[in-house]
């Protein structure tokens, strides 16, 4: 199960990686942007009210949004343990993380619970600055990772950009998925919709021992042996709970309940 | 854990879906109307414009249209590069237009480099 999911990684990461090696040597115009989700949900009031889109935006971008909303709907937020470049890297940075310093480091849980509120903050602020501020343009470009790290630099970044890219990257080594956790808007756009993900971690109490191996490898600090379903709005199917787990026939994927 | 296997494969299918779908509805990136008063018979060209690549390069490109006579109005498509641009036939033609689009672009090559790679097809 872990290989399968790492090779979907593997083969969206390479893609990613492919077309910002050919951006940087002007083969093509195209960033990573051109197929981020998200672009769909920055261009949706300018689509509404004029009938145009805003800065690069496109209709692949629309259509990858509606993607993602179906497939959250159906697998919870497997986007971002199974298909999104950067957290592919947040995730084999804080393994190395682990590794170097023999466990990860986290939050209190008060503060990490009202930490995680901070993407939906960050989700209106770049909302509103694309729609007012910035005037249409994707001035976030410059503060998100993803484009920094994806364009090396692209259009509409500056060395500041940089420096913002190796904090949340230093961040992730110590703090498992750091800028998908508190920060990420597209996390955020999903969480209401994950919470009713079809497709789901179930526990059977009769078979399982109660051992934590599943709370402990939890990379979203999920406490699956508390629940019969994990409907959590951060369960992003990794299923690492179900690879670990010893008992057979104790966490299972259930679909809509079966 | 056979059910995992459908993550993987909803995510293929839906990627497929979403560049399927992306091909099926046109929205512009920009439509800009010239003040002018639109004539009785209205000519149609689409010019694939290497530079349209967003809204701020499309603004650029109906600055460069409108310099040109004749104009009525510029509607920018970045996904494709293209620019449809709506023209009085009794003022001008595609190819007097393309003419006086690569003019600008000798005239002016900086501020109009991005549009030097045009090529045109007519809809009319």
């Amino acid at each position: 199960m872990r290989v399968l999911r790492t090779l979907v990684q593997i083969a969206f990461l390479a893609g990613t990686v492919v077309l910002m090696a050919r951006g940087i040597a002007g083969l093509t115009p195209n960033t990573c942007e051109a197929y981020c989700p998200f672009g769909g949900v920055a261009a949706l009031l300018p689509l509404a009210r004029y009938g145009q889109y805003t800065c690069r935006l496109t209709e692949l971008n629309v259509s990858l949004m509606v993607s993602l909303f179906v497939l959250t709907i159906a697998t919870k937020k497997s986007f971002c343990s199974w298909v999104c470049p950067f957290g592919t890297v947040s995730e084999w940075l804080s393994r190395a993380g682990r590794k170097v310093f023999g466990r990860s480091f986290h939050l209190p849980d008060r503060g990490d619970r009202w930490a995680m509120n901070l993407r939906y903050v960050v989700l209106v602020l770049v909302l509103l600055l694309t729609w007012t501020v910035w005037k249409g343009d994707l001035g976030f470009r410059a503060y998100d990772p993803f484009y920094i790290l994806f364009t090396w630099g692209g259009h509409g970044t500056a060395a500041f950009s940089f420096y913002i890219l190796f904090a949340i990257l230093a961040a992730a080594v110590l703090v498992p998925f750091f800028w998908c956790r508190y920060l990420c808007p597209l996390g955020a756009v999903m969480d209401p919709l994950s919470r009713y993900g079809g497709l789901r971690v179930r526990r059977n109490p009769e078979a399982c021992t109660e051992c934590g191996e599943c709370d402990r490898v939890c990379p979203h600090q999920i406490p699956v042996s508390r629940e019969i379903e994990v409907t959590a709005r951060n369960c992003t199917n990794c299923l690492d709970c179900v690879s670990e787990c010893p008992e057979s026939g104790a966490l299972e994927l259930s679909c809509y309940g079966k | 854990m056979r059910k995992a296997v459908i993550i993987p494969a909803a995510i293929a299918v839906l990627v497929v879906a979403a560049f399927a779908t992306a091909n099926l509805y046109r929205v512009p990136t920009l439509h800009f109307p010239f003040d002018v008063e639109r004539p009785a018979e209205v000519g149609t060209v689409e010019y694939i414009v290497e530079g349209v690549r967003c809204r701020g390069t499309s603004m650029g490109f109906v600055k460069m249209t409108a310099e040109v006579p004749g104009m009525i109005s510029v509607t920018t498509y970045a996904r494709n590069n293209s620019a449809i641009v709506e023209y009085d036939p009794a003022i001008t033609n595609p190819d007097r237009i393309r003419e006086a689009f690569e003019a600008l672009v000798e005239r002016d090559g900086v501020r109009y480099q991005y549009f030097r790679a045009l090529s045109q097809r007519d809809l009319d």
